[in-house]
């Protein structure tokens, strides 16, 4: 039996113009042995959320008597003043359903989301619905700099699902991943 | 605003123009005394002359407002041109920039956050490059093509004011809105 999944991730961008306090006028020199002139310097940066270092989940020649689980450390980064954001998810099933397929063939998969890395267990994710309340700690839009990942994604096939499975066939499916700051 | 160096005497650091005119003045009189440009008291012809001082003049700023930058995974680069008069011999000048960061840092605030920028000068107008200045350290070496002190005649704009944006600090930075100045203090060559 093998499975196969194709991952995917999309990044979700939400957009919050932020008052500013209005900019000064530019001040010209006058003529002199000096000569001073100024600008004021403005810039807005937008709720901004980003999500990276994702990779495709493989389950191989899985034991159907055990559980199969697999959970990978990824990267999401938010600029928010709280550095929150939410995350939904949604499979290549009908409707969004976690589900693999071949052909007619479908097995269900469950999705859980941790918002610290490392772990191997979290919330569990309903297909559309977004959890929320989630904080990152990257201080870099790819972790290329501060923490090198901030949250795990694990995915789980129940050993039930596996045995409902036709063995030496490849399942396949795509898990889509939406991150919106808050 | 303008600072208070002194002027000089003689002939040394004229204009060209004004020690042009000193030495038609020292020509045409032993005694003579021009207001406009040059100062000259002379007995015969080998007297002093006394000119205006090498007076430098930056206008046509404008304010660099980047908006809200959509794209935070690039750089965003302002540039404007401007008017800077010298009316030293070589039509030389420097330039001395500070932000209102800490310590004349180049950096935008927005409450306790702060996001840093880049200035770069280009002693050509129409330029979205040119040399990166470091806060309070004064770039040199600099000519202008400007005829008048506010370009109403001559070329309209003489230089180019860059700020840039990176976006290793856009990307770092928290959402909110940033403001800041820059100063800049010319000085004549």
């Amino acid at each position: 039996m093998k499975t196969l999944f194709r991952g995917a991730a999309a990044t979700a961008v939400i957009m919050a113009l932020t008052g500013g306090t209005a900019a000064n006028a530019a001040t010209q020199g006058t003529q002199g042995a000096t000569s001073t002139g100024s600008v004021a310097v403005s810039v807005s940066v937008p709720n901004r959320v980003q999500l990276s270092g994702l990779t495709d989940v493989a389950f191989t020649n899985q034991d159907p008597s055990v559980a199969a689980a697999d959970a990978q450390n990824v990267c999401v980064w938010s600029n928010t003043s709280t550095r929150g954001y939410n995350v939904n998810a949604s499979g290549s099933g009908t409707a969004g359903a976690f589900t693999l397929a071949n052909a007619s063939l479908t097995v269900p998969y469950a999705v859980e989301w941790a918002g610290s890395s490392g772990l191997t267990s979290g919330t569990a994710l309903t297909s559309g619905t977004a959890l929320t309340g989630l904080t990152s700690t990257a201080t870099n839009a790819t972790c290329s700099a501060g923490p090198a990942t901030t949250a795990s994604l694990i995915v789980k096939i129940a050993a039930a699902d596996l045995q409902s499975m036709q063995a030496a066939t490849s399942y396949t499916g795509t898990l889509t991943l939406v991150v919106a700051p808050e | 605003m303008s600072g208070g160096r002194t002027s000089s005497s003689g002939s040394r650091g004229q204009p060209a123009a004004l020690r042009q005119r000193c030495r038609a003045a020292q020509r045409s009189t032993g005694v003579s005394l021009l207001i406009n440009g040059c100062f000259a008291l002379l007995l015969g012809s080998a007297g002093p002359c006394f000119a205006a001082s090498n007076n430098v003049r930056i206008t046509g700023l404008t304010d660099v407002a980047f908006g809200t930058v959509a794209n935070l995974s690039a750089d965003a680069v302002q540039s404007q041109s401007l008017c800077l008069y010298a009316n030293t011999a070589s039509n030389g000048y420097n330039v001395r920039a500070s932000g209102s960061g800490a310590g004349g840092t180049f950096s935008l605030s927005s409450g306790a956050d702060e996001l840093p920028f880049e200035v770069q000068w280009n002693g050509t107008a129409g330029q979205s490059s040119g040399t990166q200045l470091a806060a309070n350290v004064a770039l040199s070496g600099l000519t202008t093509a400007a005829t008048q002190q506010t370009c109403n005649s001559g070329p309209a704009v003489s230089a180019s004011l860059v700020v840039i944006l990176r976006s290793a600090a856009l990307s770092s930075a928290s959402a909110g809105s940033y403001n800041g100045s820059l100063t800049l203090l010319i000085g004549p060559e």
